[in-house]
């Protein structure tokens, strides 16, 4: 994307993640709740308003299995949504 | 005292030729001590114009040097020209209300290094999110080669002017991953759009962003440019 014809043209600069990499799931131990956040976007067409429980049940599977830090689920914009998989 | 007052610099020469009937000079050597002392007075000033003016380049250079870190400072904090501050608080985000009246569609874009024989693909082509609302979004790659195959991926935003409100919580950019042969596996990306994109005027007309990775193999023992901001 950066050849010698963009001189003078807008930079995209990426930035870091805020919270670092996710650490590979070699052994798919959450691939089932992966699963079934898909489908629930492909049955809402793709809306990610309506799938906010699934994804947080992913992240809540991915803190188990110590593949992402555990977190307040508030802190990841998860307030709103009442659960007893809050750690 | 009043002789040495009255003597200023370009006068040396004319009171030099005044020399009969002048109150200034009575005797002969009274007024060589006091031309003397008017070039001692000359030179003394000029020597200290040249020190002032010794200082000032000296610190001309000085802070043409410490301007550079200055001004990367100043930019992070006030994010001046798309820069973002390294410290995203997490009362931010917890702090954030979704806007629902500003729907944007993500697409999503996967692609590879001519040389990498990973299959690399988005496992959604779009999603609906709002600013404000934290997304999950995947991808899957996959090593059909018989070789442990190690990558490391980048990633771009279209347009780029939106580039400054997408921000990453988590994905799995600019760190090396390994994939075992014939292992498929899923990259979760989880991200926001800040809710400052709806008060951009520049965003009025956007309502699709494409995110776009690209992986790259990194072999063994290869140093590959990693921004400096990457923790190793």
């Amino acid at each position: 994307m950066s050849t010698a014809m963009t001189f003078g043209q807008k930079q995209f600069i990426p930035t870091p993640p805020d919270k670092g990499s996710f650490p590979l799931d070699h052994e798919g131990l959450c691939k089932k709740t992966m699963t079934k956040y898909m489908k629930c976007l492909l049955s809402n067409n793709g809306n990610n308003s309506l799938c906010r429980d699934e994804a947080k049940e992913y992240l809540a599977c991915r803190m188990e299995n110590n593949l992402m830090l555990k977190e307040d689920f508030s802190k990841l914009g998860f307030k709103d949504i009442e659960s007893n998989l809050k750690k | 005292m009043n002789r040495l007052i009255s003597i200023s610099r370009g006068h040396i020469n004319t009171l030099k030729n005044n020399l009969t009937g002048s109150i200034l000079a009575p005797n002969k050597s009274l007024r060589d001590v006091v031309i003397i002392r008017g070039l001692h007075d000359q030179k003394r000033n000029a020597r200290s114009t040249l020190n002032y003016v010794v200082a000032i380049g000296v610190m001309t250079v000085g802070l043409s040097y410490a301007a550079v870190p200055l001004y990367r400072i100043f930019c992070q904090a006030y994010s001046y020209g798309g820069t973002t501050g390294h410290v995203q608080a997490d009362d931010a985000i917890s702090n954030m209300t979704a806007m629902k009246n500003r729907p944007l569609k993500i697409k999503f874009n996967a692609d590879v290094a001519s040389s990498m024989q990973w299959n690399f693909k988005p496992q959604q082509g779009d999603i609906t999110v709002v600013p404000g609302e934290t997304a999950l979004a995947f991808y899957t790659a996959r090593n059909p080669t018989d070789k442990p195959v190690t990558g490391i991926s980048t990633y771009n935003v279209i347009p780029f002017e939106a580039g400054q409100y997408f921000n990453k919580i988590q994905c799995f950019c600019f760190e090396e991953q390994q994939l075992n042969p014939h292992e498929q596996v899923d990259m979760p990306v989880f991200f926001y759009i800040d809710p400052e994109f709806t008060e951009d005027p520049k965003m009025e007309y956007v309502d699709e962003i494409v995110l776009s990775y690209t992986f790259f193999e990194a072999k063994q023992g290869m140093k590959l440019p990693v921004p400096s901001y990457v923790k190793q």
